[in-house]
């Protein structure tokens, strides 16, 4: 029998190494009889095309590798910004779908049955085409008492830029961040020793801003503000936002969030009765209760599945080629349009995908270890 | 098969928790359903949910502006600003496409097959499966809703007939259902099982129409249909094979399995239409539509796998130690007493992927196909409808919600009848 079981695993692992070697060759000779070879030297070449946004440095001559990078970089900002705010409004309809007010309980619930019943590029399509292109024409741009504008080319919202001395001044921040650690730990301590208020989140953050400040102060030329401008048929200047950036940012926000509000909401209700009870008794206030009570207990069962939504986010980000959005999708399927190279290109938006959807899985395993039940001690 | 250690070692990713989100649900359900003491009077009910202190009158009147903003938005688009002829004269195009119009009776058939099954099945089943008033009235105005809309924006007399013709044959398949009762449950299942190759039968065959024609939402319905057959098998197996002893197979499993998952669907379906030919040999020619199908297959495949697994690791060591103690083969006893528990503890989190699977199908616009989603876009792109953007987006998003939501309730009222978790 166990010799059975070797001989089949051994015919098993044959078979896959026969197929794998089979589709090499197959690749191989396909790509050489295209006259080209199969191999990743290309993407030393010029690339040739523009991208309109970039948070790396690029441009039309610089090599393919760049950008690729720019369409990576471009997808990981969505999801980075979308899994921020996408948690915290998850977590506002969660609560309000336990609310003890009535409408405010049916207006979640509507939320989450419309915008998880729907396909997400429905709503990517919807929010960029039916909403943000229908916003005032550049020439009409809404100001914000001149500090941001909004129109349907995007958004320019004021930008903190480092200033000539902005190296000086971090190690102002750095000493005021140690600092602040120093008062927490030693408020903690004597909130630990006489039972009095511990003010350890005002009183440190308030020594830190205290000596950022002075940092500031000290230094100079730390940061400067920029604000934007309006110019000819666009905005020069600050922190800009294109639709198709807010278009998929938006619809993944409003998505993802139907989702984590129903996980929030079921973490909630998991949280035994008795807990709620208790702090009642305690004599907490409703936002007490909430905030020091149930919600860290509840963060616990909540942490595996919204690890999930993080996941299918960062996977949704792939839909911004609906609304062209320069995501990894979008420039990889330009690349190969212009250079050709099918295979190599694409393997390497498989691997991109896999290795972020680890990256993100690594950090919320490190995250619920932190906040799991330790046996006895918590 | 190691009976006694139904966990199995934690190979893989992590990147697995589905089970458990629909797990939550349910818990949130059965603590709604805990009930409280009714307050006596509507003025009373007022006084409790609406005003019961300062900040909550203030939440009342804040959020009531709120809803009375969204839903004047939305009637004086819908019944004022909105120029439905676009969603009127693109009727055809956003349920079947470019489907000859010669052969829609093809269309037409499968789709009245579905309808009357679906009709005996309701009638048949019994009343715990059955919706409460409450529910039943919400649905009946959805359908109502959805079924004027396609009433008043069919073209021909026919298609106006046909459409009108669903409530009657519906309520009539309910009725003879009730008449016959559990007697045809049998047959029933195994006409379930029958009516998709039947229906391929009745697009594709006698000079059918090929796949690469089959578009609209009749295009949606079809891949959500094929993704499902196809990946539940595959998804079983992987699932079986992730806690194989073999250290082979549960490599590859768990390879296949993470390989899949970790990558966006849309990203396997440019895979498979521009990478796929090339490591195919030479002389095999397959369809995009085909390959495209089979990328969506192995992708829901992956995720089928967990959620089997999920289910498989509910299932307590007992039973496999009281199958081994009654000598039944490793076979027999995954066939008869293990996957039989798993499966039923792992419906909710089946029909919600399902659902997310039917949603993705508007995804295959990424590779060119004309969808439900693509055909809205397209009219409203025409030339003459120019800019009828959120008409035909409001349609489509409808109709995909239609289907997406009653298949939620459907699969909530299965929970409570077969008393998942609970047994």
């Amino acid at each position: 029998m166990r010799v059975l079981r070797a001989a089949g695993q051994v015919l098993f692992v044959v078979i896959l190494v026969v197929i794998a070697r089979e589709m090499y060759l197959n690749a191989t000779f396909a790509i050489g009889s295209a006259g080209r070879e199969l191999s990743y030297t290309y993407l030393d070449s010029r690339a040739g095309f523009a991208i309109k946004e970039h948070i790396v440095g690029y441009s039309s001559n610089q090599p393919l590798y760049k950008a690729f990078l720019v369409g990576a970089t471009n997808a990981m900002l969505v999801g980075a910004a979308g899994i921020v705010m996408a948690t915290v409004l998850g977590v506002l309809i969660g609560v309000a779908r336990l609310s003890p007010n009535w409408m405010v309980r049916k207006i979640a619930l509507v939320y989450v049955e419309v915008f998880r019943n729907t396909p997400l590029l429905v709503q990517v399509i919807f929010w960029y085409v039916a909403v943000i292109l229908a916003i005032p024409r550049i020439e009409d741009s809404v100001s914000v008492f001149g500090l941001a504008f909004v129109s349907n080319r995007g958004a320019a919202l004021p930008a903190i830029r480092s200033g000539a001395d902005f190296g000086t001044w971090s190690l102002f921040a750095l000493a005021a961040l140690l600092v602040a650690a120093i008062v927490w730990r030693w408020r903690t301590r004597v909130h630990e020793r006489t039972g009095g208020p511990h003010y350890r989140w005002l009183s440190s953050l308030a020594v830190m801003a205290v000596l950022a400040a002075a940092g500031y102060v000290i230094v100079g030329d730390a940061f400067k503000v920029e604000l934007p401008e309006l110019i000819a048929h666009g905005y020069s200047g600050g922190l800009q936002m294109s639709p198709e950036f807010a278009g998929i940012l938006v619809a993944l926000v409003f998505y993802t969030a139907a989702f984590i509000g129903e996980i929030v909401r079921g973490s909630i209700l998991a949280v035994s009765k008795g807990q709620k009870e208790a702090a009642q008794a305690l004599g907490l206030s409703p936002g007490q209760q909430l905030r020091l009570v149930v919600l860290p207990q509840a963060m616990r069962t909540a942490i595996p599945p919204i690890n999930n939504q993080y996941l299918n986010l960062w996977k949704n980000t792939s839909l911004a080629f609906a609304v062209g959005f320069p995501d990894l999708i979008n420039i990889s399927t330009t690349m190969v349009n212009q250079a050709g190279h099918a295979l190599e290109t694409f393997s390497l938006v498989v691997g991109t995908y896999l290795g972020t959807s680890l990256l993100i899985s690594f950090g919320m395993n490190i995250v619920n270890r932190a906040v799991a039940l330790r046996g006895g001690t918590a | 098969m190691s009976g006694a250690g139904p966990k199995g070692p934690r190979l893989g990713l992590g990147l697995s928790e589905d089970v458990d989100l629909l797990r939550f649900e349910q818990q949130a359900r059965e603590a709604e359903a805990a009930p409280g003491p009714a307050p006596a009077t509507p003025g009373e009910w007022i006084r409790q949910n609406l005003f019961s202190g300062p900040v909550n009158a203030l939440l009342t009147l804040a959020s009531g502006t709120f809803v009375l903003f969204v839903a004047y938005q939305i009637l004086s688009f819908v019944f004022v600003s909105a120029q439905w002829e676009v969603v009127q004269v693109g009727m055809r195009g956003y349920m079947i496409g470019g489907f000859p119009v010669d052969e829609a009776w093809r269309v037409w058939a499968s789709a009245y097959l579905v309808i009357v099954l679906a009709g005996l099945s309701y009638g048949v089943s019994a009343r715990g499966l059955r919706p409460s008033a409450g529910q039943a009235a919400v649905g009946a105005v959805v359908v109502a809703v959805a079924g004027a809309i396609v009433f008043f924006t069919a073209q021909t007399a026919l298609v106006r007939a046909l459409t009108a013709g669903v409530a009657p044959a519906v309520f009539a398949g309910a009725l003879v259902g009730r008449l016959l009762g559990r007697k045809i449950l049998k047959p029933l299942v195994v006409a379930w099982v029958l009516v998709f190759p039947a229906i391929m039968i009745v697009v594709r065959g006698f000079d059918g129409v090929p796949p690469s024609e089959w578009e609209g939402f009749f295009f949606n319905i079809i891949a959500a249909t094929v993704g499902i057959v196809a990946s539940f098998p595959l998804g079983l197996l992987l699932a079986l094979g992730r806690r194989s002893e073999l250290p082979a197979v549960r490599v590859a499993s768990v390879g296949f399995i993470e390989l899949f998952r970790g990558v966006p669907l849309v990203a396997w379906l440019i895979f498979s239409k521009f990478v796929v030919d090339l490591v195919l040999p030479p002389q095999m020619v397959i369809p995009d539509i085909v390959k495209a199908f089979v990328a969506m297959t192995f992708f829901s495949a992956a995720y089928v796998g967990e959620i089997v697994r999920g289910g498989l690791q509910g299932v307590p060591a007992g039973q496999y130690e009281a199958a081994r103690a009654l000598g039944l083969s490793t076979t027999r006893m995954m066939a008869l007493i293990v996957l039989p528990q798993a499966l039923r503890s792992t419906i909710p989190a089946m029909i919600s992927h399902f659902i997310s699977l039917f949603k993705d199908t508007s995804l295959f616009v990424a590779i060119e196909v004309t969808d439900l989603l693509a055909a809205a876009r397209r009219s409203a792109s025409s030339l003459q409808y120019f800019g009828r953007d959120m008409e035909t987006l409001l349609f489509a998003g409808l109709i995909f919600w239609v289907v997406a939501f009653s298949m939620s309730r459907w699969s909530q009222r299965l929970e409570v009848r077969l008393g998942v978790g609970r047994r």
